[in-house]
């Protein structure tokens, strides 16, 4: 079931608010000893919420189509009197006195939290296997990762233990997990949603987003997440429009853009293989795709890093004279950071908005590019190493290689899935667009959606 | 090749060796493929970073 037709069970009564959530609680309690996906349920509180939501449904106060829906949140959203922990011995009591913007406009919205989600520790890694509070697993597959940093919010999602979670995304970490569990995840332009309230890794990257099971589900919590905060100084004043594509949406003689180099290199036979299936299948309905050049990627990902690794150095140096508070694979990355001199953070800036400039000549030639979105599946839990066709390569580099570009451009980005391997592991494609242009991909996600390229949930769980 | 124990020492960062040698293969992929670009870059070419006199204009 959908958010959207979950927001029409329970205005037809066929359903209530409570009963959503009670069954979610009873699907979590059942599946998260097996998935690690929450770190802290909230159950009792979002059952007084829900009650509340039912209530103002009877009474004709209707917060739109979020009201009453279950959902949770990556546990690096500040939640006024809830632990946010960020996955991080650091912040392992912490209770901020006030809610992230995001959860503060979700609540607006009706959505019924359920409580805070696993992840990578500190939002730095792919993997979520947290030293401090357990590996989060794939719901397809226990033994696999489920890709991170959102790893909780993805495992959560499609083991549909709720509706919709939130996400940050600095490298890849909301389209990843979302990749590698088989669900919808949308990081939006840099400056679409507000930062406020969420634990940072890299000021300049970091990105808020929801996971969800369909197309038009993330278009509904962008909807209610969208828009203009003070607060944060990233912020754009941008109009919010509607993001939710329209049913029987089309993309006929919309140009999707297939990268002639980078995004197709060191490829996994089957994810190559399903994107291409995929691509055949836009072209079938209309659209135009067609090859196309873009500037120097490895210099815009290259700046991405040198950008992540210096923000991240400083913003944890508070914390770095006590080694014991991180784990092993953070503090490696934290280390690099240290390293690099500030020339080096400036050139980066100086390159990636270079990199910006140089970007805007594609989207004169096509309206969106679609590439996959990992390059491999979803590895085994305590895997470092992957092989694609005769070579080796870090999980972390296969994994974040195709995705970080958009990070450091500040792109809106869509990971959809269109696939299984034979062994029935997730496989993704992501849909870029210009700067604000959410729209648009949105309606290519839901054209795809619509004409068959989704996921059914794990048979696993 | 950069000799990151060095550079670590000099600069005060408490790392211990063991770890700066395990993480210098990375530090050294990343000069490889930062390096080359930044002196390319031209003065013209200003920082994406961007300083806001008064804040409230953001």
């Amino acid at each position: 079931m959908t958010i959207a037709e979950a927001a029409r069970a329970l205005r037809n009564r066929k359903i209530s608010s409570a009963e959503l959530t009670h069954e979610a609680l009873s699907r979590i309690e059942r599946l998260n000893p097996k998935l690690n996906a929450f770190i802290t349920l909230t159950g009792e509180s979002a059952l007084d919420a829900s009650r509340r939501a039912d209530a103002e449904l009877a009474a004709g106060a209707d917060r739109g189509p979020l009201h009453g829906i279950p959902i949770a949140h990556k546990d690096l959203f500040f939640t006024r009197g809830v632990r946010t922990t960020g996955g991080s011995k650091i912040y392992e009591h912490f209770v901020p006195d006030h809610d992230a913007a995001v959860v503060e406009k979700l609540a607006a919205a009706g959505a019924v939290s359920l409580g805070k989600l696993n992840m990578h520790e500190l939002a730095f890694g792919i993997t979520s296997a947290n030293p401090h509070f357990g590996a989060v697993r794939n719901p397809w597959n226990p033994d696999h990762i489920p890709g991170g940093s959102s790893g909780g919010s993805g495992a959560a999602v499609a083991a549909e233990m709720v509706f919709a979670a939130t996400g940050s995304d600095t490298g890849g970490s909301i389209r990843i997990p979302a990749a590698l569990c088989g669900t919808v995840g949308l990081k939006p332009t840099y400056g679409r949603v507000s930062r406020f309230g969420a634990m940072p890794l890299a000021f300049s990257l970091d990105h808020m987003g929801p996971l969800t099971r369909s197309v038009r589900d993330a278009g509904l919590v962008l909807n209610a997440v969208a828009g203009h905060d003070p607060r944060d100084p990233a912020s754009a004043p941008r109009p919010v429009p509607d993001f939710v594509p329209e049913a029987n949406c089309h993309i006929h003689g919309l140009r999707i853009g297939v990268p002639d180099a980078y995004f197709f290199e060191r490829l996994d036979s089957e994810v190559e293989a399903a994107v291409r299936r995929t691509l055949s299948q836009a072209e079938a309905l209309g659209a135009v795709v067609k090859p196309v050049r873009l500037p120097d990627v490895a210099a815009v990902t290259a700046a991405g890093m040198m950008i992540q690794f210096s923000e991240v150095a400083a913003v944890l140096e508070p914390h770095l004279a006590n080694r014991n508070l991180f784990g092993k694979d953070v503090l490696a990355l934290v280390d690099q950071g240290r390293f690099l001199t500030a020339a080096d953070y400036i050139n980066a800036q100086r390159q990636r908005r270079q990199s910006q400039l140089d970007f805007r000549a594609v989207w004169r030639e096509v309206d969106c590019l679609i590439t996959p979105t990992t390059a491999v599946p979803a590895v085994r839990i305590g895997e470092t190493l992957v092989r694609i066709g005769d070579q080796e390569e870090e999980i972390r580099s296969a994994n974040t290689r195709l995705v970080r570009p958009f990070n450091a451009l500040g792109l809106p980005a869509l990971s959809l899935p269109c696939g299984l391997t034979s062994v029935g592991l997730p496989i993704a494609l992501q849909i870029v667009g210009r700067p604000f242009d959410e729209p648009s991909i949105l309606r290519v996600g839901a054209a795809l959606e619509d004409a068959g390229v989704t996921l059914a949930p794990p048979r696993s769980v | 090749m950069t000799d990151w124990k060095a550079i670590a020492h000099a600069r005060g960062l408490a790392i211990p060796e063991a770890d700066v040698e395990a993480i210098a293969p990375r530090l050294d992929a990343i000069e490889a493929a930062f390096r080359p670009l930044a002196v390319k870059l031209t003065p013209d070419q200003e920082p994406a970073a961007v300083f806001h006199a008064d804040p409230e204009s953001e």
